[in-house]
């Protein structure tokens, strides 16, 4: 039973964990630095959460062990991070253009379609829309 | 039922048969492979359980970019690393602990779950300084964050909306830590007496996993929220 | 649970009827501390069917309210309250478990030839979990007025007092439930399957069981930390959906729906799976497109998570996302329509006998096609825009959900029936009821398209007078539908004590809970784990499976064990 190495059971080294270990603290004092001692403007944000991915990147594949596990589990995780994805753009693509139909109040609607509405149609709309302000 | 099967077992002299195999697996790798599948899928519930939180962060950081960055400066990076860094410590010892029971290290396996034990302690200290730091200071989450003294500069609107997003991500992680340290006690007592060998260490292998989990969610938390 | 106990039974039972699940431990411990995933699908049944009666009776009162104009029987807070609770029973409770945790619960391991699910005792776990979430939403009830309809829509939700915690607490701790029976079902299918039960071998309805579990998992957190978020808002007003706050409703749609919306393929997907076997058997004749079939599922399971904005094209959110949701709804229509084509496809030129659970699936795919394309025309923004919130939309979902999942939902149970209990249900009254629900459904929801498209807006308490007569029609629509469905669920408790004892295959069915075990099944399913060589609907090899005219194709029968190691 001394070195159990079938499917499923491999034996990450005790020299790769070190290194993974090392290098995560190394990039988080990479993140402190960068963030906080080095303004690097508009980049500032990306690298941040490149170095997060990075290490995130890290901790799954050597300590989590993705490496040499059933791929149908890297499958799932990316399964996962791909329904992170598209939870956070699809939010983004309505918060980050809320209000992009133009103007839409009585006078805009009159300007723009006022020549095929019937005049007694706009008035009637117009009324309404000044009595609901 | 499990119990009466294995009776019937034993009876009729089946002593291949391990004692941590349940009756409806044929193989202890099938067993060792379900249940690894199993908390995979677990994990990335746990990811989208997260990602509703960083959703809010990302929508309200892009509306108020100049608030959010403004305001994350009154977090301590530096207690916020010194977190980051025990927690990838006991990231690295949970592993190691994997890499000793996979050997038939007894010491090597109880040392590190005790280190991770100790880690994942510190880790909840170090919060609990943070959060009543910020309490005396006013910093609550939603209608009640009335920062003073000093920090009556900081009561700018959507402040709030920032440290609430930061209570409630850390406070759901924190609490993940918590349940962390109750699993790892149960492991660390069965470790101890020696439940776990090459052939069975699937507890110790999920709580890892799910503990690389608590460190990866911190290790997004950390710069969104300290840093930038 | 002790070996004692169940020694004991089997000793003192084993003079006369064969050991099935049902009778191998008869004491209320042996059900409530089950691990079987039989028996949980059963309790399954036992409460979602409680859920959906009162679910049921609050429709009925409502659409009795509505019979006339003004106030008929109830005022209007109360009606408010009645239609919210009615939404919140029939979709947190009795919708999303009823296919997938009772029928799939007990069905899908049979079908993949394994003695139980992965997971046992985590399967029991959800079934308390879910029971602990159903007490609080009912505490929740009791304790105050709910009337946010289903969907809890802030800031409204976000400002009622106490009843709302229960609630969202409530729908919390059910989609643990739900994520968890999800991940149990992934991990069987995956992990369990008999030998030479290859993908492509797997029966239709697993293929939709693993593609509702993947949903589940997916989706279900998400509500989970809306519903976090939602009871924070309204304990610590964080702000985050509350204009008043500084925060913002629509968001609090994304989230919703983002859970809500693939949620709505957990309710549907099941129910293909349902009327892909139906279809198979009572046409005996091979699913076309089994290939088809099955991987549609798993696509609206995956397209199912880029459509959530179609909800909210008059939210105010930004046109460029209904634009995107909208193009991509369309989608959605192509594997659905691939799935009905092929149904219709196996239908042709198959033998065809109407027993009741085919009449079922017939009166699906009248109802669900129906019910899908309005889906597509409520799909397009422009029509949308005018549909919205009206009875439209009310017909739209009720065609799919009422007309497809409960449909699929009674066809299987009836189905299934003589496998779960080993009686046989009468089939005169079975017909009868299939035949009055599909008419009284017809009669209930088509007319509310015509006043859903004539203006006639959803959850109102009164209404013009030129609506009365469509509701008049539409309430004794539902009369005559509650009545079938009280037929049919008489019918189905009857045969406890009338019913004959069924065969192992009544059906002539080919799927291995059919052919290879008892009904009702042994505790452990199979005496031997099957060895799997065809295809689930291989009725071209029917002959040689079932040998003379009379067999019933199954390889076990009744006969005592052989070999207790194998169980």
């Amino acid at each position: 039973m001394a070195h159990d190495s079938h499917s499923g059971h491999h034996i990450v080294s005790q020299r790769v964990l070190i290194t993974v270990f090392a290098s995560l603290v190394a990039l988080t004092v990479l993140t402190v630095i960068t963030a906080q001692f080095v303004d690097i403007g508009v980049l500032n944000l990306p690298l941040a959460l490149s170095i997060a991915g990075l290490k995130a990147m890290l901790v799954v594949t050597f300590f989590m062990a993705l490496k040499y596990d059933n791929p149908m589990n890297s499958l799932i995780l990316g399964i996962g991070v791909i329904c992170v994805t598209v939870f956070l753009v699809f939010t983004l693509f309505d918060t980050a253009f809320r209000g992009d139909m133009p103007n839409v109040d009585s006078q805009t609607i009159s300007d723009t379609e006022g020549r095929n509405l019937n005049q007694e149609a706009r008035e009637a709309r117009e009324e309404s829309a000044g009595a609901q302000h | 039922m499990s119990e009466a099967v294995a009776t019937a077992e034993q009876i009729h002299g089946h002593d291949d048969h391990p004692a941590h195999l349940q009756h409806h697996f044929v193989t202890s790798d099938q067993q060792f492979e379900a249940s690894k599948m199993g908390m995979w899928l677990f994990l990335i519930t746990e990811i989208l359980l997260f990602s509703g939180m960083f959703v809010a962060y990302t929508v309200y950081r892009v509306w108020h970019p100049e608030v959010f960055q403004g305001v994350s400066s009154l977090l301590d990076w530096r207690l916020g690393g010194l977190n980051t860094i025990v927690l990838l410590a006991s990231s690295f010892t949970v592993a190691m602990s994997i890499h000793f029971a996979q050997k038939n290290n007894q010491k090597g396996l109880v040392i590190n779950l005790v280190i991770t034990l100790l880690c994942a302690c510190i880790f909840l200290v170090v919060k609990y300084f943070e959060y009543t730091g910020k309490f005396s200071h006013g910093i609550f989450p939603g209608i009640a964050y009335h920062p003073h003294g000093d920090y009556a500069v900081y009561d700018i609107p959507y402040a709030g909306q920032f440290f609430s997003i930061y209570y409630i991500m850390t406070g759901i992680h924190g609490f993940h830590v918590l349940v962390g340290i109750g699993v790892f006690i149960w492991i660390t007592i069965r470790a101890i007496k020696g439940d776990f060998t090459s052939a069975y260490y699937t507890p110790v292998e999920l709580t890892g996993l799910y503990w690389h989990l608590v460190d990866i969610i911190w290790i997004f938390l950390f710069p969104l929220l300290y840093l930038i | 649970m002790s070996a004692t106990q169940t020694v004991g039974t089997e000793s003192g039972r084993s003079v006369s009827a064969p050991v099935n699940y049902l009778n191998h431990d008869k004491s209320i411990k042996g059900w409530l501390y089950t691990v079987d995933h039989k028996r949980i699908g059963l309790m399954y049944l036992a409460t979602v069917s409680i859920a959906f009666l009162v679910a049921g009776l609050l429709a009925l009162a409502v659409r009795t309210e509505l019979f006339s104009q003004g106030r008929t029987i109830m005022d209007a807070d109360t009606y408010n309250q009645f239609f919210s609770l009615h939404g919140i029973m029939m979709v947190f409770l009795f919708i999303i478990p009823s296919i997938p945790a009772a029928l799939g619960n007990f069905v899908m391991p049979i079908q993949i030839g394994a003695k139980d699910v992965a997971f046992p005792r985590l399967n029991l776990a959800s079934y308390y979990i879910f029971v602990i979430g159903g007490v609080l939403a009912v505490t929740g009830i009791l304790v105050g007025q709910i009337d946010t309809g289903w969907t809890f829509y802030t800031p409204y939700s976000s400002r009622l007092g106490a009843p709302v915690l229960f609630l969202t607490s409530a729908v919390f701790i059910a989609g643990f439930s739900s994520i968890l029976t999800g991940l149990n079902f992934i991990v069987t299918i995956h992990k369990m399957r008999a030998p030479g039960l290859t993908w492509n071998r797997l029966p239709l309805f697993v293929w939709s069981i693993y593609a509702t579990s993947i949903v589940q998992v997916l989706a279900t957190p998400v509500i989970g930390i809306t519903m976090v978020l939602l009871f924070m808002e309204k304990a610590l007003q964080i702000g985050i959906f509350d204009p008043a706050l500084g925060g913002d409703p629509v968001l609090f749609q994304h989230f919703f729906w983002f859970y809500s919306h693939p949620a709505v393929y957990i309710m549907i997907l099941p129910a293909f799976g349902i009327i892909s076997d139906l279809i198979g058997t009572f046409s005996r004749h091979e699913v076309q497109g089994y290939k088809f079939v099955a991987l549609s599922s798993v696509a609206i399971a995956f397209l199912g998570f880029l459509v959530w904005g179609h909800h909210m094209f008059v939210s105010g959110q930004s046109v460029v996302s209904s634009i995107i949701f909208s193009l991509l709804t369309y989608l959605i229509g192509i594997p659905t329509g691939v799935k009905v084509l092929n149904w219709v496809g196996t239908m042709y030129k198959g033998s065809i006998s109407l027993q009741t659970p085919m009449l079922y699936a017939l009166s699906f795919l009248i109802l669900f096609t129906i019910g899908g394309l309005t889906g597509v025309m409520l799909g397009v923004l422009s029509v949308d825009v005018h549909l919205h919130d009206t009875y439209f939309v009310v017909a739209h979902f009720h065609y799919v959900m009422m007309g497809g999942t409960v449909i699929a939902a009674l066809g299987g149970l009836h189905y299934w029936w003589p496998k779960m209990t080993g009686k046989m249900y009468n089939e005169t009254n079975g017909r009868i009821a299939a035949v009055l629900i599909f008419i009284g459904f017809n009669v209930t929801f088509f007319t509310q398209f015509i006043m859903g498209s004539k203006g006639m807006p959803r959850r109102y308490y009164d209404y013009l007078p030129e609506f009365e007569i469509y509701h008049m029609i539409s309430t004794i629509g539902s009369f005559l539908l509650a009545i079938g469905l009280f037929m049919a669920a008489g019918g189905l408790i009857a045969s406890f004590w009338r019913g004959k004892k069924a065969t192992s295959n009544p059906w002539k069915s080919l799927t291995l809970e059919w052919t290879h075990t008892t009904s009702p099944p042994d505790p452990h399913n199979f005496h031997h784990t099957p060895i799997v060589t065809r295809g689930p609907y291989d009725y071209h090899l029917a002959p040689e499976i079932f040998g003379e005219p009379g067999g019933d194709g199954a390889v076990v029968s009744a006969q005592p064990d052989t070999d207790p190691v194998q169980q």
